[in-house]
Formats: C-alpha cells, sequence, structure tokens
C-alpha cells in the first residue's frame, strides 16, 4: 500500500546508509540552494588549505627561513608580497588557515558538546535542575562574552604559562583559547536544544518509550538526542563562525600565540608593524578577506541549513 | 501465549473480585492543582484543582473490550494515562491481577508491569519517531528490557510485524514511518506494543485520525488479536458508534466519573443516565433521518464545565433535562439497573428507566448558561 | 440587509432578487451555482496531481449540498476553487464555475475578490487558526463589514452584535479574546463572520470535525436554523457521512477527484447505487445498526499523478469489470440520482446492485471472524 512517491523517498533513504536516514538528503538539497552551494564550496576551499597547506604552498615559513625582502610588495615571487620578516604573505595565510579552522572546530565541538548535553537534560529532566542549569546559561549569555573571553584568557596563560607545552600539536596557548570560546558561548547552544527539547518531550513517542520501561537516559540518548541533532548541526555552524572571529579578535589583541600564526595573528603582526599606514595593504588584506569569507560562507550555510530544517518546511504529514 | 480466550462476558452483577479480573481501578482520581500567578507559586499556594478524573471505579475482565466513552474534559485519556503509569494519580488503587501497583514508580519497579500493560496512541504520525525505522520501534522494547537473545528479539519483532498485518515482516522491518500510509503505522504501534505480549492494552483512539476505510481493517486486527492472544483492551474513545461496534462494556465518563456502565448492547440501547440518553440520541449515523426523529434528538445546552468547576450535586445537573431538587445536592451512586448496567442517576435508583421526554422541535440551544 | 457600496472594482451595480443584491451581470433567472467539468490540477516535484477532474454540479437557493469522500478524494479542493482560494501551485485547468450565471473561472483575481466573501463565504476546521488570537471577537467581524462593505464603524459595531447572536453567542461575550472560548463557541464565530457580508453561498469546510459530539449536534443545528431564516445555501465538505446525513438536501460523493454518485440524501444513503458509495456507507459505524458488521474497503487510494485509466475505483470494487479497467464510466442520471459506474449503463433502468446479501450494512462481513472454538463474545446477529 505504498504511494511511489512514499517508494522512491525509501530508495533515497536506502541510498544513504546514515544512521539519519535524511542527512544524505539534506546536503543535497543543501547545493541546490544558490546560497548553500556558495557556501559550501568556500568552505571546502578553506578546508583543503587547512588540511594540506604544505602541499600548497611548502612548509611555513619562519623567521629563519624566510627567504622574501622585508615587507615587500607583491611580486612574482611572493604573488602577495611579505611580511616585516620576508615572509610569504601567500604562505603565513594558507598556513593560518590550519590554526583558524582547527580553533574554530575544536571551540565548536566544546560548544556543542557542552551546549546539547545541557540543554537535553535541562529540557527532559525538568523542575529544580533545569532552573538552576538555565541561571548559570543566563549568566553567560547576559555578560559580555568577549570581555570575559580576554579575561579569562589573560588568566589561564598566566596560571598554565605561555610555555610551550602542547596538546595535539597545538600549543597551550591556542588551547586556551579554545576552552575560552568553548566556555563562553554554550548557553545559546544549550537555550535552543533545550526549547526544542521541551517541546520533543510532550510528543507521543516520548511518552511510548516511558510506556515500554525506558529510562531517562535511553529516552535521551535515542528519542531527543536524533530528533535535535539537525537543529545542533545548525547550530554548530552558526557557532564556527563565531568562534572564528572571536578567535581573531583575542589573536588581534595580543592574547593569541605568535608561533603558529592564525588569520587574527597576522592582522595584528600587520597593525604592529603598522602596515595599513605604510600603505602594505598585503600584509592585512589577505587574512582579512580570509576572515570575512570564512564567515560569511558559515552563515550562507548555516542559515540555509535553519530553513531546510525548520521543523514547519520539514514536517512531512 | 496466554490460554485466557475469553469466556462469555456474561455481566455478572457481582461487584466483588471475580476470578476472570485481569484490572481493577478503585476510587481512582486525579487532581491538578492550577498554579495561579507569580505570588501564587512563589508561596505555592494552589489557586483551584482540576478534578481531571473524581473517584471512578472500573474492572476489565480477562479477555474483553471495555469502551471509556467521553467528550473532551471528560478525563477519558487520563484515566488511560494512569493505566499505563504516564500520569500519577492522586488517590485510588490501580491493581493488575490482584496486585496492588498504585505505588510502583521509578523505571525498574514498573519493569513487569509495563510488559503486562501496553498503549496504542491516537496518533500514529506522533507514536513513532521518524528517525527510527519499524525494526528498531518495535524491538526497542526488548531492548530497553533487555528481553532476549538478538536473534530471539528479531524472532520476536517479525511475530508481532506479522502479527499486525504487516507480512511479510522483513519487507517492512527496514523502512521508516514516513513511508508508510496512516493505517499500515497504526499497525506498526500495535506490533510495538504486541512484541512485549501484553495483557492488557489501553487504545486511546486509536483509529480516530484514520479514513472510514482503513478503520474496520484495525478494528477488526484489534478484534482478532483479543481472539488469538486473549488480550483484554481499554478501548478510549470520543465516539460512542466506535464503542458500539467494537467494546463488550461500555463506561461513559462525564467531568472525571463514570455516569452509566453496562453491556454494549444495553448502554447504548436502553440508557439510564440522561447523559447517555443524550449522547445515544445525537450520536451521528449515515442514515437519513426524518423530521420527527430529529426532533426526538437530545442536544444538550450549553457545554461540558471546566473540571476546575465542577458543579455540586450531581454534576452533570446543570445541563439535565430531568434535573430535580436532590440532584443539586446530592451526588448519585453508580445504581445497579440489572443486567451488569449501572447508572449514576438518582432516576436509576431501584433500577427504574428514563422516563420519556416530550419531543421538542430543534432548539438552538443557549450555549451560554448563565 | 443595506445595500452594499460597490467596491473598488466597481462592477455592483446591483439587481435585487428575492431580498439579495446580485451582481450586476447576473442572471436572475440563472440557478445558483452550476459547476461544469472542473479540472484543478496541483503541480508537484514536477508532476502533475489531478486532485480534481471533472467533477460537475449544481446548487440551487436554499439547498445544502455534501460533499462527501475520504482524505486525498479532492472535496476541499473542489470548494476552494469556487472562489479560487487555492494553494499557488493548484491551478484551475478547465471547466467553468457559473455564480448567478456569471462565469468565475475566467475573472482576474482582482474581479474575484468581489465574490469572496460577499457572495461565498467559507467556515474552516480550525476555528483557533482561523481567528486573530491577539484581538476581540467583535473587532474582527467588524473588520470585513467596515472592510468590504464599507460600513460605518457604529453600524457595523451593530451589525456585529446581531451577527453574534444570531449564531448563539451572547453580546457581552464580543469582547472577548479567541482563546477565552470553547471550540464550539469559536466555531459559532467563525460562522458569524462567514455570515457577515451576508453571502448567498456558506461552505463549511469539516466544520465540526474537531468538535465534541453534543457540541457538533448543536452547530449543526444551528446550521440548519441559519439556513431556514436566511434563505442559505450551504456547501459542507466532510468526511463523516453522518454529517451529511444529518444536514443536508444532496450528496455529492467523490473518490480520487471525480464524482462517484450525486443525488439526494435520502436515495443516495438509502440505495446507494455506486459501490464505493456502499462500501463508504458500510464502513462507517453505526449506533442504530448491528454491531460488528463492519466492512472493509481492500487497498487504497490511487496515486493521482497517475491515475488508472478507465474508473478509478476498479482496482478496489468488488463488482470491477474488463471495461472498468479500460473505460471512464459516464455519469448517467437515474431520477434524482446521478451515477458514474458502469454497472448502470445509460439505457439501463438503474436498478441498484449489491453484493450478495442484501444489506450491505447488516451481514456482509463481521468484524471478527469466529475464533475456532468457543466464540468468545456474540458475533454479528443476523
Amino acid at each position: 500500500m505504498t504511494t511511489p512517491l512514499a517508494a522512491a523517498e525509501s530508495l533515497a533513504a536506502g541510498r544513504g546508509r546514515t544512521r539519519f536516514a535524511s542527512s544524505s538528503d539534506l546536503l543535497r538539497r543543501l547545493v541546490r540552494r544558490p546560497d548553500g552551494l556558495i557556501g559550501f564550496v568556500v568552505l571546502i576551499v578553506f578546508a583543503v588549505l587547512a588540511i594540506i597547506p604544505d602541499l600548497i604552498v611548502g612548509p611555513l615559513q619562519t623567521a629563519i627561513t624566510a627567504e622574501g625582502p622585508r615587507l615587500g610588495a607583491p611580486s612574482a615571487a611572493n604573488l602577495l608580497g611579505t611580511d616585516e620578516l620576508g615572509r610569504d604573505i601567500v604562505n603565513l595565510t594558507v598556513h593560518a588557515t590550519r590554526i583558524s579552522m582547527v580553533i574554530g572546530l575544536l571551540a565548536t565541538i566544546i560548544t556543542v558538546f557542552i551546549g546539547a548535553f545541557l540543554g537535553i537534560v535541562s529540557g527532559y529532566v525538568g523542575g529544580r535542575l533545569d532552573a538552576a542549569l538555565m541561571r548559570i546559561a543566563d549568566f553567560f549569555l547576559v555578560i559580555p562574552t568577549f570581555v570575559l573571553a580576554i579575561i579569562l584568557t589573560s588568566i589561564i596563560r598566566d596560571l598554565a604559562g605561555s610555555g610551550a607545552r602542547e596538546v595535539f600539536g597545538i600549543r597551550f596557548g591556542l588551547i586556551a583559547i579554545v576552552f575560552v570560546i568553548g566556555i563562553t558561548s554554550w548557553s545559546s547552544t544549550a537555550r535552543i536544544i533545550r526549547s526544542q527539547t521541551l517541546s520533543l518531550r510532550e510528543r507521543a513517542f516520548v511518552d511510548r518509550a516511558r510506556v515500554i520501561g525506558a529510562g531517562g537516559g535511553h529516552i535521551m540518548r535515542r528519542h531527543i538526542l536524533p530528533n535535535v541533532i539537525n537543529l545542533i548541526v545548525a547550530n554548530a555552524v552558526l557557532v564556527f563562525a563565531g568562534a572564528v572571529l572571536t578567535e581573531t579578535t583575542l589573536s588581534f589583541v595580543g592574547l593569541g600565540d605568535p608561533f603558529q600564526p592564525s588569520w587574527g595573528q597576522l592582522l595584528d603582526a600587520a597593525r604592529e608593524v603598522g602596515a595599513p599606514s605604510l600603505g602594505a595593504w598585503w600584509y592585512f588584506a589577505p587574512p582579512g578577506l580570509c576572515i570575512i569569507l570564512v564567515v560569511f560562507a558559515f552563515t550562507l550555510v548555516g542559515s540555509a541549513l535553519d530553513d531546510l530544517l525548520n521543523p514547519k518546511r520539514s514536517a512531512r504529514r | 501465549m496466554d490460554e485466557h480466550v475469553s469466556s462469555n462476558p456474561t455481566p455478572s452483577t457481582d461487584p466483588g473480585p471475580a476470578a476472570d479480573e485481569i484490572l481493577r481501578l478503585e476510587g481512582l482520581e486525579v487532581h491538578f492543582p492550577v498554579r495561579g500567578g507569580l505570588i501564587d507559586s512563589l508561596l505555592r499556594r494552589p489557586r483551584g484543582v482540576v478534578r481531571a478524573v473524581d473517584g471512578i471505579d472500573l474492572t476489565l475482565r480477562r479477555g474483553e473490550v471495555v469502551g471509556l466513552v467521553g467528550e473532551s474534559g471528560s478525563g477519558k485519556t487520563t484515566t488511560g494515562r494512569v493505566v499505563v503509569k504516564l500520569t500519577r494519580q492522586t488517590a485510588g488503587r490501580v491493581s493488575l491481577d490482584g496486585q496492588d501497583v498504585s505505588t510502583l514508580w521509578g523505571t525498574r519497579a514498573l519493569r513487569d508491569y509495563r510488559r503486562r500493560v501496553q498503549l496504542i496512541f491516537q496518533d500514529p504520525y506522533e507514536t513513532l519517531n521518524p528517525k527510527h525505522t519499524i525494526r528498531e520501534f518495535v524491538m526497542e522494547p526488548l531492548v530497553v528490557n533487555g528481553i532476549g537473545t538478538p536473534a530471539e528479539r528479531e524472532s520476536r519483532v517479525t511475530d508481532a510485524l506479522e502479527a499486525a498485518g504487516l507480512r511479510p515482516a522483513r519487507d517492512f522491518a527496514a523502512r521508516y514511518p514516513h513511508e508508510q500510509s496512516g493505517g499500515q503505522r497504526q499497525r506498526v504501534v500495535i506490533a510495538g506494543a504486541l512484541v512485549m505480549d501484553p495483557q492488557v492494552i489501553v487504545a486511546d483512539e486509536p483509529v480516530s485520525l484514520l479514513d472510514v476505510s482503513i478503520r474496520t481493517e484495525l478494528l477488526r486486527l484489534m478484534l482478532d488479536l483479543r481472539a488469538e492472544r486473549g488480550l483484554t483492551y481499554l478501548f478510549i474513545t470520543h465516539d460512542l458508534s466506535l464503542a458500539w461496534v467494537i467494546a463488550d462494556r461500555i463506561a461513559v465518563m462525564y467531568l472525571g466519573k463514570i455516569m452509566e456502565i453496562g453491556p454494549a448492547e444495553q448502554v447504548i440501547r436502553s440508557p439510564h443516565n440522561p447523559y447517555t440518553q443524550a449522547l445515544v440520541s445525537v450520536s451521528p449515523t449515515p442514515e437519513p433521518r426524518t423530521a420527527g426523529e430529529r426532533a426526538k434528538r437530545t442536544i444538550l445546552v450549553g457545554e461540558t464545565p471546566d473540571a476546575a468547576n465542577v458543579p455540586t450535586g450531581c454534576r452533570f445537573n446543570p445541563r439535565c433535562p430531568y434535573v430535580f431538587d436532590r440532584c443539586r445536592v446530592e451526588e448519585p451512586p453508580l445504581f445497579d439497573v440489572g443486567g451488569g448496567q449501572s447508572a449514576a442517576c438518582w432516576l436509576a435508583e431501584g433500577g427504574r428507566s428514563l422516563p420519556v421526554l416530550p419531543a421538542r422541535p430543534d432548539p438552538i440551544p443557549d450555549p451560554m448558561p448563565a | 440587509m443595506s445595500a452594499a457600496t460597490s467596491g473598488a472594482n466597481g462592477a455592483v451595480a446591483e439587481t435585487a432578487v428575492g431580498g439579495r443584491l446580485l451582481p450586476k451581470l447576473a442572471d436572475p433567472a440563472a440557478p445558483l451555482l452550476v459547476v461544469e467539468n472542473l479540472k484543478t490540477y496541483f503541480s508537484l516535484d514536477g508532476a502533475t496531481v489531478h486532485a480534481v477532474d471533472g467533477v460537475s454540479f449544481r446548487l440551487e437557493r436554499g439547498e445544502a449540498l455534501g460533499i462527501a469522500g475520504e482524505s486525498g478524494c479532492g472535496k476541499t479542493t473542489t470548494a476552494l476553487s469556487l472562489i479560487r482560494l487555492l494553494p499557488p501551485n493548484a491551478k484551475i485547468e478547465e471547466g467553468s464555475i457559473k455564480l448567478y450565471g456569471i462565469d468565475l473561472v475566467g475573472k482576474s483575481d482582482n474581479a474575484l475578490r468581489r465574490y469572496r466573501w460577499r457572495e461565498v463565504s467559507i467556515v474552516f476546521q480550525g476555528a483557533m487558526n482561523a481567528l486573530n488570537p491577539v484581538h476581540r471577537l467583535s473587532d474582527q467581524i467588524v473588520e470585513p463589514l467596515t472592510q468590504r462593505l464599507g460600513l460605518s464603524e457604529k453600524a457595523a459595531r451593530r451589525r456585529a452584535g446581531e451577527l453574534l447572536e444570531l449564531v448563539g453567542i451572547p453580546k457581552r461575550r464580543g469582547g472577548a479574546y479567541p482563546h477565552e472560548l470553547s471550540g464550539g463557541m469559536r466555531q459559532r464565530a467563525m460562522i458569524a463572520m462567514a455570515l457577515a457580508c451576508d453571502p448567498a453561498i456558506v461552505i463549511g469546510d469539516e466544520p465540526t470535525t474537531a468538535l465534541d459530539v453534543m457540541v457538533q449536534a448543536q452547530i449543526l443545528a444551528l446550521l440548519e436554523d441559519l439556513r431556514h431564516k436566511l434563505g442559505l445555501s450551504l456547501i459542507l465538505i466532510t468526511h463523516d457521512l453522518s454529517v451529511i446525513a444529518e444536514t443536508c438536501d444532496r450528496v455529492l460523493v467523490m473518490y480520487a477527484g471525480r464524482v462517484a454518485e450525486e443525488g439526494s440524501v435520502d436515495e443516495v444513503f438509502r440505495r446507494p447505487r455506486h459501490p464505493y458509495t456502499q462500501k463508504l456507507l458500510a464502513a462507517f459505524p453505526n449506533i442504530r445498526a448491528d454491531r460488528r458488521t463492519l466492512d472493509v474497503i481492500p487497498g487504497s487510494p490511487p496515486d493521482l499523478r497517475h491515475p488508472p485509466p478507465g474508473c478509478r475505483f476498479a482496482p478496489r470494487c468488488p463488482f470491477a469489470m474488463p471495461v472498468c479497467t479500460e473505460v471512464v464510466p459516464p455519469e448517467v442520471t437515474f431520477g434524482q440520482v446521478r451515477v458514474a459506474c458502469h454497472l448502470y449503463p445509460p439505457g439501463s433502468d438503474g436498478t441498484q446492485v449489491t453484493t450478495a446479501p442484501p444489506n450491505a450494512i447488516g451481514a456482509t462481513v463481521p468484524l471478527v471472524e469466529p475464533p475456532p472454538a468457543e466464540p468468545p463474545l456474540e458475533i454479528a446477529r443476523g
């Protein structure tokens, strides 16, 4: 008695072989929209830069390995000129992509993990736990994130020292930034996930799970989580954009790690040597453009996803 | 499988615990506090109380289908939710097979009870998690309760799907709910209840959202399963004619109380409570009626009052066409009117029948009783 | 009721007939509404859904017509096509809709607006969705009166009060917000709004479906009363045959976008000719009939993107003959009834053909097959 329409849908779902029938479908629908497609392509380009910078521009140049002139204008040898140490700007910018993206990614993972976990637990369990968690979330929502981030970063760096210790191949100073971004931005994710959980909790399939004897953990894992995962993805994309910006800003005000260049770091260095007043646009323009492009691309993809996942539109009846 | 294929449910007048009784509700009450504004809630001072279920007694015999009929706000759904332990009663007892389960709460304590008492919801679109395959849905109870080895689970899922009429089961197992028609979804929901091999199924409006042509198949499935597995159903519905079609006994609820209960045939053909009588008279049928027949309808005035403001005396008195003084002060108990039928009405005291009301032209009822 | 001042589109120097003022082009002798060969198609993901595929019917003044059918049969689309309240992916492909002899299909959207609400209004199913939650009831009734009929605020208020009384809502309740009213009250308010511009035709789209039986009975009684008082014509769309049996003079049974059978309620319900009508009636629980004898319609309705050739009910029909899967059955009229079924070809006498046992509701298929052992219950009697 299956209708042909339903049969076609089942075929499409079967091909994806994913846990969530709709995620391959979702990607397809995403790239069919102009905004989704542009954002997606831009992100793929940056992802490639971040993954294999060495293959594209060679190893990261340092003060020792730099070969170009100091603060040289764009030339055949250095397409976008050099910095004050003679390092190639193209080389720096591409390598900075990796750091910026990794920091963004880690910060997003932390944010989304904390936010989704607390959001689901708070929404499902309710009662005093909910009230307490949401007051904490409100605290983080209300205080100016950036100010808190500056304070926390300096505290952590003082406590842990900005030394050369590395975690996952990333210097500790950057991990501190990741951590700070994570704990200052989880609250809005938690709020969103919680409100969705509140409405899911009243749905019949949750009642049914209780009737068959399922406990809270099972219900949250098997029934709530899969139904908020789309929301989490859409939210994560926007968090990522925010994380890249925050990292940039923290680096720009000098809280980054000079040994691992990120875009913000480059901008900071450019400002320090007075690149804008010297007319050395090639120094600050490339990282600046990269930031704008990435944030713009994430926002495009994020809002496209949000649109596609809007429960009103995706409701199948 | 259970061998208790029901004995002929000849209504017994004996209200005591019968050997074939399986589920018993005694003095069941669900009162929800109504909190007012901020001040009230700070002082934890309830502003009033919603008496959703206000003291009902109901016994289900093995293999029986009891239709619990009522309009919205009658408390029928809340009663069902108490039986499946989704809502806590504020007073009264629920017992299964003579065992009091009223105070069992929490996941573990209820495990055994939940295996034996299952729920079928109204909306098959809602009950099925859109993210789960049919197999996952039907298997979930087994997984949650740690029943069986993986191979046993598979075979139980297959059995349940086939028992619910989804044959061959493997064709359906890997599919997602949105690929199924409404009727198929409701069969999946039924399979998901059957897999636990329950004894009692609470069915809350199980066919109300389905097209007429699909309903019959599902009703028949439910009755077939009763015959094969000795299931007992509490069939909750707003539609008296559906209860008429499927139930052995019908209980009519109004504002949290059972107004009348008895064998379906008797309750419909000779109602002893004025509310039941009115419901029967306006129950729609696909038969054109003559003007004379229409005039015999009793269209009640107004609407069911708010369960936060239950009238004193008989709760039906403000709308009752037969109301007299006693009704306004004293609430009638359920009077036995013979043949296993009881009615909560002072007019039924001593087993009397309702007097015949004079026919009247269709009124435009004043919907706003002062 | 006073004459409306002409709207912006002007074509309303009106003729009066029977106390009502008709649009300028109206032919007073023409029937109220004649729909002929209406085809409304949807485009969905590149495919064409033949939602309404050649439907004809007429509606006389003061008459109540019920359009019955299951979900997806095109009954709502048919009614919404009348005043083109269709979603953007729907289009009237063919046919004519003549109100007082004026063809509405050819009219521009702008010209058609004059007919919406003032000639044909609608009572929707979900009253909560149709009422604006932030406005008081009376304000919502006043709005169309001042906007469409150009009444003064004071006159509109007075009229709104009258309308509320008319549908059984005390005037003082006009100040209430929708959420303060019960479902039945909201539906009454919807009816008052539908009556605001004194339309000739009121369409009820499942007007009582979400309501309790008692409230449904109240609303149906109200509609009937209004029809007689105001000389309204009603089109009632519902899946619930009992609502039609209760309220309508004639019934139009639709299946998969086509008319299966149409005729007086008495004739169609007592002697259903089309096998689909027979099945549908037999599948309907009936508190006044024997228990446990509901019929089953096997299979499911066709996919309207690729409707089967011939009769659309043929795949599910117990009487299906070879011709049914090839030739579209013509609509043949027998006295009060029009049937589209090869069992009743043109020139036949239209005698009802039924399944073996004479009464479909009686003993065709018991709801429970008797189990081999002692039957647990009384099965269908008779």
